[in-house]
């Protein structure tokens, strides 16, 4: 284990998952063991339906897997951040109402929480949007709502699943931006899956590169280039270039 | 959003067709006037109706009872049948152990349960209010057990990961997500409720709209029942206007 990066947050052991329907078994995770450090930028890169959500719902305790194990170093702080796939903010609720909920759900004190959800509104850049609804956002807005939501579990670890997956590459390259910022600000260890080889490079500390179905450990990378990081510098694409010759992504 | 052209030639379109059907009923009328009375001849006699009560009831206290019939029914279907539906769509149990009694009594039109009622509590308001209930009760009940169990499981996914509880959970994710589907089934239930309090008036009742078409009949005064029956239509469509207009202001968050 690499000394420098630090001491141990979670550790993902031997981890498998299969579904099982009624003729067959599906196996969709397959036997991961994975050491995460505490406030590194840990990118998972891997090829679509390979079971990158299903990894992230274990660790996160949504679903439990059939085998192995998911231990976070100190066993009374699991609590997570989950910026979901799809905009998983409530339409219903304002954007302030959808950054307290979590806070709401631990029954803070309503000052309390309206200063840290205020203080998380304005970290995500979204000031003076507080009382919109999120019919009223563009999709990038959305998922910055999502990320101060994660932020307002106060969270171990922020799980973070595709999440500018369905926006535009100018507003992608920005929310890819903003995330390093708002991170480099409140430091948190982050679990961030992609499938996008550009973004892995652009965020990670490490990226861990997934093969397809079913997902396993295929390779592991430390980034070690300067931030912030340049997409066309030499470096940048020589390991872009790398990664994309051992991964199963189809391009 | 319809241009301010827009609205101005659909209002003009309506006008011509209300236009169109009273000349048809002029038309029809003028033939045999005492038989089927003609526009003005219902004019006249709702005119007349404004100035001398019946049974003691001015119109307005007419239409009153007949809306505050279906007020209370409606309130108390919603209660249950909201209630009911959030803990039948929520635990698989319970909607296992209560749907097949549901699936039964739903399809007894109230009008069958009326003899029962009768024997049961008479002829006062209780028994009015209940078969308004029954009409009403099981849009809202059906449409809430089926918006419960069709939340979306993303949003559902939110609360486990923030650890919400069963009653946070309803309370902040199942119940408004539900909302709109409810609300429709409120919609239905107003106006059937609003269809079933004129029938119960009809039978043993001395106030309300129904009561206006009975005596009607009673008396061959063919003006009232027209008058009663345009009453009818106009409140039902007035109380759907209110009601979507509620709607949109509780479902506002949703995308147009
Ligand atoms: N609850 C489940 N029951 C059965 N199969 C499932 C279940 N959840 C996921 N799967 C299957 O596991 C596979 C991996 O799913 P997963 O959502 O983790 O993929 P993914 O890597 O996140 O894909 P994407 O890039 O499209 O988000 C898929 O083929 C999916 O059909
Ligand atoms: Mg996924």
């Amino acid at each position: 284990m690499d000394e420098q990066l630090g001491t141990i947050k979670v550790k993902l052991r031997n981890i498998s998952k299969s579904f099982y329907s009624r003729k067959e078994v599906f196996e969709a995770v397959d036997n991961i063991s994975i050491d995460v450090y505490e406030n590194e930028f840990l990118v998972l890169l891997g090829p679509g339906q390979c079971g990158k959500t299903v990894l992230l719902n274990m660790i996160s305790g949504l679903e439990s897997p059939t085998e192995g194990t998911v231990q976070f170093t100190d066993n009374n702080a699991t609590d997570v951040g989950f910026v979901f796939q799809k905009t998983a903010v409530f339409p219903w609720k304002t954007v302030m109402e959808n950054v307290e909920l979590p806070l709401e759900l631990k029954k803070e004190d309503k000052t309390e929480r309206r200063k840290r959800a205020q203080y998380l509104i304005d970290l995500v850049g979204l000031n003076g949007f507080e009382n919109s609804l999120p019919k009223q956002l563009s999709g990038g807005m959305k998922q910055r709502v999502g990320i101060a939501r994660a932020y307002a579990n106060n969270p171990q670890v922020l799980l973070m699943d595709e999440p500018f997956g369905a926006l535009d590459a100018q507003t992608r390259y920005q929310m890819e931006e903003e995330v390093l910022r708002i991170w480099e600000q409140e430091k948190r260890t982050v679990i961030f899956v992609t499938n996008n080889i550009e973004e892995a490079v652009y965020l990670a500390d490490r990226v861990i590169v997934l093969s397809s179905c079913p997902a396993k450990v295929k390779e592991i990378y430390n980034i070690k280039l300067q931030r912030p990081r340049d997409y066309v510098n030499q470096d940048f694409l020589r390991l872009r270039e790398a990664i994309e010759k051992n991964t199963d992504l189809a391009l | 959003m319809r241009t301010k052209n827009q609205k101005i030639r659909d209002f003009v379109l309506s006008a011509i067709s209300v236009i169109v059907l009273i000349a048809l009923w002029c038309a029809v009328s003028t033939s045999k006037p005492d038989f089927f009375p003609t526009p003005m001849a219902t004019i006249e006699r709702l005119v007349k109706l404004f100035e001398k009560p019946i049974m003691k009831v001015s119109i307005w206290g007419h239409i009153f009872a007949s809306l505050k019939r279906v007020l209370f029914a409606i309130g108390a279907s919603i209660i249950i049948g909201v209630g009911l539906g959030l803990i039948m769509g929520w635990n698989k149990k319970v909607r296992a152990a209560i749907y097949p009694i549901i699936m039964t009594l739903r399809p007894i039109p109230p009008i069958a349960w009326i003899p029962l009622i009768i024997l049961l509590f008479g002829v006062g308001e209780f028994p009015k209010v209940l078969l308004v209930f029954i009409g009403s009760v099981f849009p809202i009940l059906l449409n809430t057990i089926s918006a419960v169990s069709m939340v979306d499981d993303m949003y559902l996914k939110v609360g486990k990961v923030y650890k919400a509880n069963t009653w946070q959970t309803l309370h902040h994710i199942v119940f408004p997500a539900s909302m709109p589907t409810i609300l429709a089934g409120i919609k239905i239930a107003i106006s059937s409720g609003w269809m079933v309090v004129v029938a119960a008036e009809m039978l043993a009742s001395k106030s309300g709209l129904g009561f206006l078409i009975t005596r009607g009949r009673d008396s061959y005064d063919v003006a009232l029942i027209m008058v009663a029956m345009i009453l009818i239509g106009i409140v039902g469509a007035a109380l759907s206007i209110v009601f979507s207009f509620i709607e949109r202001r509780l479902c506002g968050w949703m995308s147009s």
